[in-house]
């Protein structure tokens, strides 16, 4: 037997688990192949000596914590999904309503009535258009504080 | 596990956790977090990260519970759980090949003061822990740590009891191999 046929067993041996064999003779004259199960051996002593790291104390709370941020948000994402599914629900509905009642004939814009509409909105989409980037800085602002309210209240809510 | 539970107790907690109860969910926590932290603190050095890991690994238990079918003990999913957080956490190291290294002569241990020996034998084994890969890594901590037992682990690894007890040997091996080269 060589070093390398022994290395593979050492383990076993360090556990006194090797079945009999014809390692004795070998181990018995190998001081490189002792070294290796007094390593094993040792590594075997540490390994079930080790400390056990202790969870720190409110590792509970913490975690619990965590669960109820985690379910909250889950909960806040399904009432805006639900929202804006309603939203588009009734949006569905009442263009499916005024399309039905256009093509039946039970719905009827006179031109005047036409004009009327387009010119008073006309100012106020020119006005909105030119001051588009002012508009659009104004829309980012709201969202953002909507946002952070929702984040703050979400925060206190747990 | 740190607290033995009887597979009847086991069910009962599971059905309180999925009716919503947090006061079942908050037991379960208190059950587990001994074996959670100490596989988790084992493999992650530092103890405020480790924290978080063990956190996520309960998080992922709780979204996880309704797909528990029960056909594994609690503490094997668990288990394999924090397995599956860890090789995340970490990417996989690679070993190099065992063959054909350690040419000199293997430090020998136990032939002078043994306690001397073990503080510093314990150090550098600490460190060749971390180079071993994250699925021997659990099986060795798994292994040491009080109260899991060889069925847990090969049911959470999905394998047969010997071979468990080979890939421990194997793991063992290359820990030894570690401190005979890298790290003597």
């Amino acid at each position: 037997m060589r070093c390398d046929d022994l290395d593979a067993i050492i383990e076993a041996i360090a556990e006194g688990q090797a079945p009999a064999g014809d390692y004795d003779a070998h181990l018995a004259s190998c001081p490189r192949c002792q070294a290796r199960v007094a390593t094993a051996q040792a590594l075997d002593r540490l390994l079930a000596t080790r400390e056990t790291p202790e969870p720190p104390a409110g590792f509970t709370y913490r975690v619990m914590e965590r669960v109820g941020r985690e379910q909250w948000r889950a909960e806040q994402l399904m009432d805006v999904g639900f929202n804006v599914a309603v939203a588009a629900g009734v949006a569905l509905v009442v263009a499916g309503a005024v399309s039905l009642a256009w093509s039946l004939g039970w719905l009827t814009v006179d031109r005047p009535t036409l004009e009327t509409v387009s010119t008073a909105i006309e100012p106020w989409v020119s006005t909105t258009l030119s001051k588009g980037p002012t508009v659009a800085l104004a829309a980012v602002l709201l969202t953002t504080a909507l946002g952070l309210w929702w984040w703050v209240e979400g925060e206190a809510s747990l | 596990m740190p607290e033995e539970m009887t597979s009847t107790s086991e069910h009962e907690l599971v059905k309180r956790c999925l009716e919503g109860d947090e006061q079942a969910f908050r037991e379960l926590v208190e059950r587990y977090k001994g074996l959670v932290f100490a596989l988790v603190a084992r493999s992650i050095a530092d103890r405020a990260r480790a924290e978080e890991v063990a956190q996520d690994v309960f998080l992922k238990v709780h979204r996880g519970l309704p797909y528990f079918r029960g056909e594994a003990r609690l503490s094997t999913w668990i288990y394999r759980i924090v397995v599956n957080v860890l090789a995340a956490e970490r990417r996989p190291m690679k070993t190099e090949p065992l063959e054909g290294r350690g040419d000199g002569p293997p430090r020998e241990f136990g032939t002078t003061d043994r306690a001397f020996e073990d503080v510093a034998l314990r150090d550098r084994m600490e460190k060749a822990m971390e180079r071993l890969p994250v699925n021997y890594q659990v099986l060795i901590n798994g292994h040491y740590l009080r109260g899991l037992r060889y069925e847990d682990l090969a049911e959470a690894l999905n394998l047969p009891m010997g071979t468990v007890k080979t890939h421990l040997h194997r793991a063992k091996r290359q820990l030894r191999h570690l401190l005979e080269t890298e790290f003597r």
